[in-house]
């Protein structure tokens, strides 16, 4: 492919990606007080606007806790699952693989809908309860799906040698297993931590008074105020993301598991 | 690390539960426009006051109907605000409780219309509002509310979505407008739809219009004048119309939530904002205008507000009863002739 | 292969009955809640949804957005993904990079651009005038164009990263054998690229199709209610009515496409492979 043409169809499309995430933080770092580009005068006060809206920071707490602590259930699932199916001759081993790996296909905003209807509803289970639920179950299909690929990926003999040799298959799974896919299980969780945390559809329906996803705060911040602090928040949340994901790059070579 | 955050979670997922053991709490379901403000003028003095905590749900109208409609057997919120249509709705479904004004000690103050406003001893009216046109000066003049069907206007004009407070409204003064006013808004309708296409959108929350008219997006729409402090804040110039028909009036009222465990304190809180300081703060603040008729405001704040009963006598109100007998027909005709 | 199948069990079970209690179960008793009525099982919900016109609409529109969101973001990705893989090995690590990276930013961000690009008073709008191609500011925003774009922004990077991998698979020499034996280049393409990278297309394809259906943020909030799709009219229909009939009866047309969706290009990607 000629080189001039290869060029401009990449610039073109870096500019399609990247440059409206540019403008907005462009805009978040605007003085005037509605969302403008280019933006009106310089200055930090959204930014700092941000940290002082009372609904984001809790809304960011519960997304960190439905992040995190979701994927850790999710994995704390996911890893016995993924080591079953791909180490067993697991009975229903494809029904098995197909209903953990569901909540992936089916519309996010179907399952927030279901689990309001006949779980929050019926049961009086709190809106906070069930949101950890339904994050943990969407996470769980990345969690099998990523450390799945590990256990493909690492030679079955070893532990059968640990076996052999006299470890229980449990002592094998810690000492011989379990070192050998912690990367992959790293990228497990930051699969499940950003999807989680910028998951929109499912949290729709399942917000109540006080408890509610950032995104979800996010959403009707926007509806309700025009200000630039959304603009300012979103480029937080971006540079946030990116440093996780620059890190585990660096560090584990991310990219391999995704 | 695992193991704390973990422990954090569950702990902060049954705090919750704690925490209303430890103080009363009451929630309360409310318009989501300027709350900071109102967390600063009225909700943070009453949590002061009454040594509670004020969780607050945002939405409009007939989200907040439906929610509670939902939540029937097992209400998380204790009081909301509604329009009078909505008001009256959650009363015949049997979502609310009797208001006991005894308990009120500001509700002689009120002006009469908004003592009850839908007779039926369920809601209080807080505010009333007119419902009329801002536009842009410089890009057109408005005299009639059928002047926002002019071709040469038609794709400048954003109008309310028929499920907001304003839908019924709205239409009800295009109609009068056009000399075809009846309450099933056939032909208001039919006015609208012919134009759908020109119409920048048909909005559903009016907190979007502050954006729309500082991105130029739009040169008028007709809304709640509760939205006029932050349009004509903006640097451009956009006058409040002065149609020959008038403007649209409507009231928000408060409701006790049937089943609440907090009525008591609901109760406070409805007695909290519809006192004569507070009712005069918001006045001044230009973000509501008062229900309490001894809020005496200056001149110059009265004029950007729905101040005093002349005002509202000129006013074309649509009865709640008229809106709801009506609601299910104008949906279904918005649908085919409007929406599609 | 272990054969314990009590201990394989013991592993599996927790997800898999976690997934069915929580999941599961919940969403097809929401699906059936829409073949129910007091007299038994009925499709009247079905019929009563497609006489109203604005759903058949809505339905028709989510459908051809999605196909035209797949269709553009294939040809875009071909060219994308060929750019890409002809870098260097180090220029192809940072365009991978800079492609993956919108994924990881929240679609509320990405989408909330949008409004200030596509407005009046936006640079596109400005960009158009300065060219001279209008004279006036033409209205994007709230259109199915807005929607449009603003879906195949978040959707592209999934597409051009699955062609990517599916070229890098395919041999080198097939197009140079190809083009020596005198093809031009669409016939390479379409005798030899296409067949060999089928299975990229494929997974991409679906990503992006069914992403584009069950998208709720873009048409929420650049189409607005004069460009309802599925995902919105679904959340209005339970949010101002309570009316879950109808939301069943989406959720079911939801889930069926993308099922469809799913079938439909597997299908085609080994069809194509007996020939």
């Amino acid at each position: 492919m000629n080189r001039t043409l290869s060029f401009s169809i990449l610039t073109a499309l870096i500019v399609f990606l990247i440059g409206p995430f540019l403008i907005i933080v462009a805009a978040s770092l605007s003085a005037g007080d509605t969302l403008a580009f280019p933006p009106q005068g310089l200055s930090l006060r959204w930014i700092v606007k941000v940290f002082t809206v009372e609904s984001f920071r809790d809304s960011f707490i519960m997304s960190m806790i439905l992040a995190v602590g979701g994927t850790f259930v999710a994995l704390l699932l996911g890893v016995p699952a993924a080591y079953a199916l791909s180490r067993y001759k697991l009975p229903f081993g494809e029904a098995v693989s197909t209903v953990v790996t569901l909540p992936i296909i089916v519309p996010g905003i179907i399952v927030g809908l279901a689990l309001l209807r006949y779980l929050v509803v019926p049961f009086s289970f709190s809106i906070g309860v069930a949101l950890f639920l339904a994050h943990t179950a969407l996470v769980l299909p990345y969690t099998v799906r990523v450390v799945s690929s590990s256990f493909n990926n690492l030679r079955s003999d070893m532990e059968e040698a640990a076996v052999l040799l006299g470890a229980t298959r449990l002592g094998a799974f810690f000492m011989v297993v379990l070192p050998n896919i912690r990367a992959g299980i790293l990228a497990a969780f930051i699969l499940g931590f950003v999807t989680s945390f910028n998951q929109v559809p499912v949290s729709l329906f399942l917000s109540g008074p006080g408890v509610r996803t950032l995104p979800i705060d996010m959403l009707s911040y926007m509806e309700t105020t025009y200000d630039p602090s959304v603009a300012a928040l979103s480029a937080l949340l971006a540079l946030m993301s990116i440093g996780i994901i620059f890190l585990a790059e660096r560090f584990l070579g991310f990219s391999r598991y995704v | 690390m695992h193991k704390k955050v973990l422990a954090a979670s569950v702990f902060w997922l049954m705090s919750g539960a704690l925490a209303s053991a430890e103080e009363q709490t009451l929630t309360i379901s409310v318009y989501g426009f300027v709350q900071e403000e109102f967390t600063e003028a009225l909700y943070k003095p009453f949590e002061a006051e009454c040594g509670c905590k004020l969780v607050v749900e945002t939405g409009n109208s007939i989200e907040r109907l439906a929610k509670l409609e939902a939540n029937k057997d097992a209400p998380v919120i204790d009081m909301a605000v509604f329009s009078l249509a909505d008001a009256l709705s959650a009363a015949r479904k049997g979502l609310t409780d009797k208001i006991d004004t005894a308990k009120l000690s500001n509700y002689d103050k009120l002006y009469d219309f908004a003592k009850d406003p839908n007779g039926d001893g369920m809601s209080v009216g807080y505010t009333i509002y007119k419902t009329g046109i801002a536009y842009r000066t410089d890009k057109m003049t408005v005299e009639s509310w059928a002047d926002l069907l002019k071709d040469e206007y038609a794709d400048h004009v954003a109008l309310p979505n028929i499920t907001t407070n304003q839908g019924g409204p709205v239409l009800n003064m295009i109609g009068k407008a056009l000399g075809k006013e009846s309450p099933d808004l056939k032909e208001a309708m039919a006015a609208v739809g012919e134009k759908r296409d020109a119409f920048v959108t048909f909005y559903v929350k009016s907190s979007q219009l502050v954006q729309l008219m500082q991105q130029e997006e739009i040169w008028a729409a007709p809304m709640g004048h509760f939205s006029w402090a932050g349009i004509s804040k903006l640097d451009l110039p956009i006058g409040w119309a002065a149609t020959k028909e008038g403007d649209a009036g409507d009231m928000n009222a408060m409701v006790l939530v049937k089943g609440s465990k907090n009525q008591e304190l609901a109760l406070k809180f409805m007695d909290f904002w519809l006192s004569t300081p507070m009712q005069t703060k918001i006045a001044e603040m230009l973000i509501d205008s008062p229900a309490n008729k001894e809020v005496v405001v200056a001149p110059e704040i009265a004029e950007k507000l729905t101040y005093g009963a002349d005002v509202a006598n000129k006013l074309t109100f649509l009865p709640a009863a008229t809106t709801l007998d009506y609601r299910e027909k104008w949906l279904a005709e918005w649908n085919t002739a409007v929406a599609q | 292969m272990f054969q314990n199948r009590a201990e394989a069990l013991a592993l599996a079970l927790p997800a898999a009955v976690f997934a069915t209690v929580i999941f599961l179960v919940p969403v097809v008793i929401v699906l059936a809640e829409g073949f129910r009525s007091p007299a038994g099982w009925t499709f009247s919900a079905y019929t009563n949804f497609f006489s109203e016109p604005l759903n058949r609409l809505v339905l028709v529109r989510t459908f051809k957005l999605g196909i035209a969101v797949t269709v553009v973001s294939a040809i875009i990705g071909y060219a994308a993904a060929f750019a890409i893989v002809n870098l260097s090995a180090s220029g192809k690590g940072r365009m991978i990079g800079l492609i993956s990276l919108p994924l990881m930013i929240s679609p509320v961000a990405r989408t909330y651009a949008w409004i200030v690009i596509l407005g009046r008073t936006g640079i596109v709008n400005q960009a158009l005038q300065a060219v001279g191609l209008s004279d006036e500011p033409i209205r994007l925003l709230f259109t199915e164009t807005a929607v449009f774009i603003g879906l195949l922004q978040l959707f592209l990077p999934l597409m051009i990263l699955s062609l990517i991998s599916a070229l890098e698979n395919m041999p080198k020499d097939a197009i140079l054998a190809a083009r020596v034996l005198g093809a031009n280049w669409f016939q390479v393409f379409w005798k030899v690229i296409l067949p060999l990278t089928r299975e990229g297309l494929v997974v991409g394809g679906t990503l992006v199709f069914t992403g584009s259906l069950t998208a709720y943020i873009t048409p929420a909030i650049l189409g607005g209610s004069k460009v309802l799709m599925l995902e919105t009219l679904l959340f209005q229909r339970v949010t101002v009515a309570n009316d879950f009939v109808s939301a069943s009866v989406i959720a079911f047309i939801l889930i069926a496409m993308c099922f469809a969706a799913n079938l439909l290009l597997k299908r085609l990607a080994t069809a194509r492979n007996k020939r």
